[in-house]
């Protein structure tokens, strides 16, 4: 069975020998080098953008400005907000105003030296809590308060909830301005050929992009192409739309020529961010140990276009609840447009913010009370048929054993006393996470007479090992070898339809797709065979490459010969459509729960405030695993990918301009900084229904580190990342009088 | 705008290169920190003036007057080569910590040290070993000592046509003990947030004859302090002098703020690694 099996990632040679045609190598017969000029001001109105001695430079082929964009110039995921390149006004450092198609990259540099531009300052803000304060600088004139998102969730009478608490905990937990950093930057060329787009992009959603484009663009969805290259990582970055509307609309004025943009890292701070967030958690609990009520408020810095956030918002808003038994629940969670680099998904979105706030308020409580804060956890963790603050009942629910094998992965006793400046300790942390409410996949399978079988998908293959994982299912599907399944990745024209690669959604959505895709093929087998074996197709099953009963059994192979069929072709289709009441959240939010836990053990140096991380231990609700071998790399992934965000990731930003647009300044974990033991389980369930697992060890990284470092020295950190320089400062304010 | 990229054979041959092109020309050895200002536009010199071809530029010798360095040297072949490692084990580690192992594989000890870059690991350890620059230029060659060596940020004593060539490290008497920790608070591949390099010398009695320690990263060029260091000369190493020493350290340098510490908490580094490197050299853990 191919399901199951730890077979080695289908493109593992190709990405460590360097032959992965990633989108960086593409080469089109006359293609010219595009280069991205930015705004140098945080908000100001466009005076001038004048062209004229740039468009002289040898080389330069066309220049793309405001007034070339047509009456569709903006886009944006739910509000439309956000121009191709910036027409009157700039509202973020970086934010591009011009774009040029050369045909060298030394020529593009120098007419966007000469591009002529004028600005008129106008006042800025950085900070979401200063952006919705009366008298803060406005973005945009349609939102006056800056906020251009409020989710809410109502769940039963919180004063009488919190009346009913014997103690009442408010904290504040923030997390800071960050960046995707997938290694490949943004990378996307265009081609026009009449009325007709291809574009070859590193995106998370092809699908999205067309649709996108064709709006833009004014043109039918058929006439624009999307191909996908395998992507060197997105983490999120690479999700919804980011340059591709600007390359495309600056191919179309170079006479028919490519163009390809290149980012550079740089570039890569201010094209995408992870939201920066304060979160306000005020929570009830009695001496029982039980729960009354939680009140949740989550201001998510936006920066200044929508982009994603009027989709991430809302998701954010039932990621911030925990996976605890909590009666009464509010939730407002504000997207707000300020002066930065327009936000989006980050490895675990929302889900990194909201989980860093409530596990970490969960060991303030449990140590406040006095309580065991692992004990505290176990005893109001959600099981199956609970009903979550959404209304929603809750099934398949395995947070305990997450928890319970995490902390069970500890060595057995109290963390031994290192030396007098080195003291260990223990924390734990548990993620609850929903994935994409609304979304279809289709995939397509093709058996050809020679038994090779051919999956056609849209799932977009990031160096996380979605295809081979595919392939798997597809083999299982069909009950063939996996060597005998070949994968054919994102292509808009050829692959049929996805709604996206995120949200840790395609193993589950699209290996359902490719289910129904390998049952229906099975059928169809049957019913072909039937006639050649004289047997009636109810008495037939197909097993092992062949259809067979006790007595008779013939191969794929020979059913398509014999019916003279060079090949059979098959769609599966897996979609969902969820909704919640937009007034009170109440509905249902996710087809299924994320589930994640660790459990970290930390050593912190009392001089320094040093954090090492001794020993880490992850686990994943798997459902079912697909290949062993695969999911433990992506939970370990995910630790080593979370100790970005909880040790060391922070965009430093002087009056909105990034200071540390490199990774030199912005530091992101590297093999060193491995925790020395790491240690990952998956849970797998009877149900077996296949589960996505690219973020589920992720969000409780951060918070089982503070809390570790709680357990060792005595301080808490609430603001993210958690520095030496935090830790030995807190240390020391614990000492003054 | 391409850059014309020069390949000299020997160090006369490119400071004549350096001469003819005045300004328009930078020199690159490794390329680690001019590829890094070039991506990053903060320089855009028409011509490169590679020392890469030079024969023998990269040696490792040792002699009567101290350990040869040669400029070409990769931080790699230094931090592996048994000479650098029998002569003063501090100073390999000062190279094995530098980056990772595939910047080391590129980068140049002249490279690293003409850069000027604060935020390095060489500098502070060969200081604090007296070593000295050796430099060579239009009115042929001079010796700059390394701690006059760093003038501010990115800004050496090297003159616009000259190159350093090499380094010298006097010998260290056996009675001495060096060692080097540099400081990384966030990621463990990060530049340092501090750098110690530290040498003493013990009499028989086990008192300090001498002491240099050399502060880099924190501060905007390598510093010694010459009060808190005299304050070791014919004394014991308690943990109490260590202690006044470190405050000493803390006290006279003005630290720098950047992503990887503030000002308050390098200072704070500052006297907490001085002790943990003075009780090394004292207790001949390295």
């Amino acid at each position: 069975m191919a399901i199951g099996r730890s077979v080695p990632m289908l493109d593992a040679p190709a990405r460590v020998t360097g032959t992965v045609d990633y989108m960086i190598n593409l080469r089109l017969p006359d293609m010219l080098v595009g280069k991205v000029v930015r705004s140098q001001s945080p908000h100001a109105k466009l005076l001038k953008v004048d062209v004229s001695q740039a468009l002289h430079v040898p080389g330069v082929v066309a220049i793309l400005t405001g007034p070339d964009l047509g009456a569709n110039a903006l886009y944006g995921a739910s509000i439309k907000d956000q121009a191709v390149v910036a027409l009157d006004r700039v509202r973020y450092v970086g934010e591009p105003i011009a774009a040029i198609a050369a045909e060298s990259m030394d020529a593009a540099e120098e007419a966007a030296m000469l591009l002529d531009i004028e600005y008129e300052e106008l006042p800025a803000v950085f900070d979401a809590l200063e952006a919705v304060q009366t008298g803060a600088p406005i973005l945009h004139e349609k939102y006056t308060d800056n906020i251009f998102i409020h989710s809410k969730l109502r769940h039963s009478d919180m004063e009488t909830a919190f009346a009913e608490a014997d103690e009442i905990f408010e904290d504040v937990f923030t997390s800071p301005l960050a960046q995707q950093s997938s290694l490949e930057p943004h990378v996307t060329a265009a081609r026009w050929e009449g009325d007709h787009l291809t574009v070859w992009t590193g995106s998370q959603a092809p699908f999205m992009v067309r649709r996108v484009l064709s709006e833009i663009l004014g043109i039918p969805q058929e006439s624009v192409r999307i191909i996908v290259p395998p992507l060197g990582g997105a983490y999120g970055g690479k999700g919804h739309i980011r340059i591709e509307p600007l390359v495309a609309v600056m191919a179309r004025k170079t006479g028919g020529r490519p163009v390809k943009f290149v980012l550079s890292r740089a570039e890569e701070f201010v094209t995408v961010t992870k939201h920066a967030a304060s979160i306000t958690l005020k929570t009830g609990v009695k001496r029982d140990g039980t729960f009354t009520a939680r009140q949740v408020t989550i201001y998510w810095n936006g920066g200044a276009y929508a982009d994603a956030s009027p989709l991430l918002v809302p998701q954010g808003m039932v990621r911030s609840v925990g996976p605890y038994r909590i009666p009464a629940v509010r939730v407002d969670s504000y997207g707000i447009y300020t002066n930065l680099p327009p936000a989006g998904a980050y490895r675990g979105a929302m889900s990194s913010q909201a989980t860093w706030a409530y596990e970490s308020q969960m060991d303030i409580i449990a140590r406040r009370m006095g309580w065991d804060p692992l004990e505290f956890r176990l005893k109001n963790l959600y099981v199956s048929g609970d009903r979550f603050a959404t209304g929603e009942t809750l099934h398949d629910v395995h947070f305990i054993e997450c928890l319970q094998a995490a902390a069970g992965a500890m060595p057995a006793g109290p963390s031994p006393e290192v030396n007098k400046e080195k003291k260990v300790g223990r924390g734990y942390g548990v993620m609850m996470k929903s994935t994409v409410s609304t979304s279809k996949s289709q995939a397509r399978v093709k058996l050809d007479d020679s038994g090779v079988a051919t999956l056609f998908t849209s799932t977009v293959e990031m160096g996380q090992g979605a295809h081979t994982a595919m392939a798997q299912i597809t083999a299982g599907a069909l009950d063939i070898p996996f060597e005998q399944v070949r994968v054919v990745g994102p292509d808009t024209s050829v692959t049929p339809f996805d709604s996206t690669t995120s949200a840790s959604r395609s193993t589950n959505m699209m290996g359902n797709a490719v289910l129904a895709a390998g049952a229906a093929m099975k059928r169809r087998l049957i019913d072909l065979a039937g006639p050649l074996l004289e047997i009636p197709g109810e008495e037939l099953r197909a097993e092992g490459g062949r259809v067979l009963t006790k007595d008779a059994s013939i191969s794929y192979a020979d059913i398509l010969k014999r019916n003279g069929l060079p090949s059979l072709e098959e769609l599966g289709e897996y979609s969902t459509a969820l909704t919640m009441d937009p007034e009170t959240g109440q509905g249902i939010s996710t087809p299924h729960w994320h589930q994640g836990a660790g459990a970290a053990e930390v050593e912190v140096d009392t001089e320094t405030g040093k954090i090492t991380i001794l020993r880490y231990a992850a686990a994943s609700f798997a459902g079912r695993v697909v290949n062993p071998r695969l999911a433990q790399l992506q939970n370990d992934g995910n630790v080593i990918f979370g100790l970005g965000p909880a040790l060391m990731e922070e965009m430093a930003l002087d009056g909105g301009q990034v200071t540390n647009p490199n990774l030199a300044d912005y530091p992101i974990p590297s093999i060193r900084d491995v925790p020395l033991e790491l240690i990952s389980v998956c849970i797998e369930s009877e149900e077996g229904e296949l589960h996505g697992i690219g973020e589920m060890t992720l969000p409780p990284v951060a918070p089982a580190i503070a809390n570790a470092v709680e357990d060792a020295v005595g301080v808490r950190i609430k603001d993210l990342p958690i520095t030496a320089e935090k830790v030995l400062h807190a240390l020391q304010e614990r000492l003054k009088p | 705008m391409s850059i014309k990229f020069l390949e000299p054979s020997d160090f006369p041959e490119a400071a004549a290169s350096l001469a003819e092109h005045g300004d328009e020309a930078k020199i690159i050895a490794g390329g680690v920190s001019v590829t890094l200002m070039l991506q990053q536009k903060l320089i855009a010199p028409p011509v490169l003036v590679s020392l890469g071809r030079i024969a023998g530029g990269d040696s490792i010798r040792q002699s009567s007057d101290g350990l040869h360095i040669g400029a070409l040297a990769k931080l790699r072949n230094l931090e592996q080569s048994s000479v650098v490692q029998e002569w003063c084990p501090a100073l390999a580690h000062a190279f094995r910590v530098v980056g990772n192992v595939r910047v080391r594989n590129q980068a140049t000890i002249g490279g690293n040290l003409s850069a000027a870059d604060y935020a390095a690991d060489p500098p502070a350890m060969l200081i604090a070993l007296g070593a000295s620059a050796q430099v060579f230029g239009p009115d042929g060659k001079r010796e700059v000592p390394l701690g006059e060596f760093f003038l501010g940020f990115y800004t050496t004593a090297l003159r616009p046509t000259e190159i350093l060539t090499g380094i010298i490290v006097p010998p260290l008497p056996t009675s001495a003990r060096a060692s080097y920790h540099k400081f990384s608070s966030i990621s463990a591949e990060g530049r340092p947030c501090l750098a110690v390099g530290a040498v003493a010398d013990f009499d028989a009695d086990g008192r300090c004859r001498d002491l240099q320690i050399a502060i880099g990263a924190a501060v905007e060029t390598p510093q010694r302090v010459d009060t808190a260091e005299a304050m070791a000369r014919g004394e014991s190493l308690t943990d109490e002098l260590i202690a006044a020493i470190a405050e000493e350290y803390a006290q006279a340098l003005d630290p720098l703020t950047d992503v990887r510490g503030s000002a308050w908490y390098r200072r704070e580094m500052i006297r907490v690694f001085v002790g943990r490197v003075l009780k090394e050299v004292r207790d001949g853990n390295r």
